[in-house]
C-alpha cells in the first residue's frame, strides 16, 4: 500500500470518456426531438461508431487500467470487492460490469442505429444493406436499448455520487486529471504509447468509414424530367 | 352444433359491420396504404430539399400528405382493429382506442404541420418548406412515440 500520486487514466481515454458524454447525450437529444434533428442523430451515431471503435482498440493496447482484462468482473474479483477486500486502482469490479454493459450496450446501439429507419424521413446510412423488415425490428430493438441505457447511464451517475457523498471518494476529478491521489493497490498506468495510439485511431477511422455507407454504391440516378411521365 | 356456430358467426359479423361498417382487415390495409404513400410523399419531399429543389415535385408530395391528413383517418380505427392483419400485423397500441384526449393532440397537431407544408410548398422556398419539413415529421414522431408498438 502506498499514497503518492498515481498515473490512472491516461489521456486517450479521459478524452475518450468526455467526448463519449458530449456525443451520447447529443444523440439522446437529437433522437428524442426528431425532425430535422434526426439527420444529425445519424451524424453522431457513426461518429460514435469511431468512437466506439478506439475504445475497444485502446481495451488491448491502451495503457493498464484502460484494459479489458485490467478489470474484468470476475466471480473472484466481485466477491473480494463485496466482502469488502478489493483496495486495486482503476475501475472497481462492480463499476467494470457497469462499464462492459455501457460499452456493450452502446455498440449494439449505434449497429442497430445505422439500420435503422423511423418510417417517417430517416434511414440509416447502412440502411440499404438489409430489408425493410429486418431493419423494423433493429429500430424496435433501437428503441429498446435506448430505454435501457438511459436508466444504466442513470445508475452510473447515481454511482458516482454515492461515491462522492456517502464514501467521500471523488471519482470525477481522476477521469479529469489522470492521477490517482491517495492509498490503493497498484502501479502507475504503463503502455500505451504512441504506436498503440496509432493503431486504435486507424481503427476508429475504419470504423468510421465503414458506419457511413460512403462505400456503399449509389443508387440509381433519376429519370431526367423528359423521361418522367406527364401524369 | 355446427348449424349455431353458423349462426353465431354470422350474427357477429353482422354486427361487427353494422357497428364499423367495414372490415377491420380493410381497414388496416387503409391505414397502411394511407400511411405508406405519406411515407413516399415524405421521401420525395427530403430529396427535393436536399439536393436540387423541383417546386412542383414538392407542391405534389406536401398536397398528397395535405389531402390523407385532412381525410379523417380516424375513423380507419374502427372496433376490433387494435389486432389483425392488413398488409403486415398492425402495430397500433391500445392506447390509441383509448386515449381520446392524447390522440386527438396529436392527431391535429398533425393535421396543422401537414396543412402549413402544404401552404409553403406552394410558396417554393425551399429554405421554408425544408424548416416545416422537420416540424412535420416531428408530428409524426409523437404520434409514433406514444400510439405505435415495436416490430415484432
Amino acid at each position: 500500500m502506498n499514497s503518492e500520486r498515481r498515473r490512472l487514466w491516461d489521456l486517450p481515454t479521459r478524452f475518450f470518456h468526455w467526448l463519449l458524454v458530449l456525443l451520447v447525450a447529443a444523440a439522446i437529444i437529437t433522437g428524442q426531438l426528431g425532425g430535422n434533428l434526426m439527420v444529425w442523430h445519424g451524424r453522431l451515431g457513426v461518429v460514435l461508431a469511431g468512437l466506439l471503435a478506439f475504445r475497444l482498440a485502446w481495451g488491448f493496447v491502451g495503457s493498464t487500467y484502460a484494459r479489458f482484462c485490467q478489470f474484468a468482473p470476475t466471480p473472484s474479483r466481485l466477491r473480494a470487492y463485496l466482502t469488502g477486500q478489493w483496495q486495486g486502482l482503476g475501475h472497481n469490479p462492480l463499476g467494470a460490469l457497469s462499464v462492459f454493459a455501457l460499452l456493450g450496450l452502446l455498440t449494439v446501439q449505434v449497429s442497430t442505429g445505422l439500420l435503422a429507419n423511423d418510417d417517417i424521413a430517416f434511414v440509416g446510412p447502412l440502411y440499404d444493406l438489409i430489408d425493410k423488415e429486418l431493419s423494423n425490428q433493429l429500430t424496435s430493438l433501437h428503441h429498446k436499448i435506448g430505454d435501457l441505457l438511459i436508466i444504466l447511464i442513470g445508475l452510473h451517475v447515481a454511482a458516482i455520487m454515492f461515491y462522492a457523498h456517502v464514501k467521500k471518494k471523488n471519482l470525477v476529478k481522476p477521469m479529469v486529471t489522470g492521477w490517482h491521489e491517495g492509498e490503493a493497490d497498484g502501479e502507475s498506468a504503463r503502455g500505451g504509447g504512441a504506436l498503440a495510439l496509432l493503431l486504435a485511431l486507424l481503427l476508429a477511422v475504419a470504423a468510421l468509414y465503414g458506419a457511413s455507407g460512403a462505400w456503399l454504391p449509389e443508387p440509381p440516378p433519376a429519370l431526367p424530367a423528359a423521361q418522367v411521365p406527364a401524369w | 352444433m355446427k348449424a349455431k356456430a353458423l349462426i353465431a358467426v354470422l350474427s357477429l359479423t353482422v354486427a361487427g359491420s353494422a357497428l364499423a361498417d367495414m372490415k377491420v382487415e380493410d381497414a388496416i390495409k387503409f391505414r397502411q396504404s394511407a400511411y405508406a404513400t405519406m411515407g413516399w410523399s415524405m421521401a420525395r419531399i427530403k430529396g427535393n430539399v436536399e439536393g436540387a429543389y423541383n417546386k412542383d415535385e414538392v407542391i405534389k408530395a406536401a398536397n398528397v400528405i395535405q389531402a390523407i391528413a385532412n381525410s379523417g383517418m380516424g375513423a380507419l380505427y374502427v372496433p376490433g382493429s387494435d389486432k389483425g392483419k392488413g398488409w403486415a400485423e398492425t402495430r397500433v397500441k391500445p392506447e390509441l382506442f383509448t386515449d381520446k384526449d392524447g390522440v386527438g393532440k396529436v392527431a391535429m397537431s398533425f393535421n396543422k404541420e401537414a396543412n402549413e407544408l402544404a401552404k409553403v410548398a406552394a410558396t417554393g422556398d425551399a429554405a421554408a418548406v425544408k424548416a416545416q419539413f422537420g416540424k412535420l415529421g416531428a408530428a409524426c414522431k409523437a404520434c409514433h412515440d406514444d400510439y405505435r408498438g415495436d416490430k415484432k
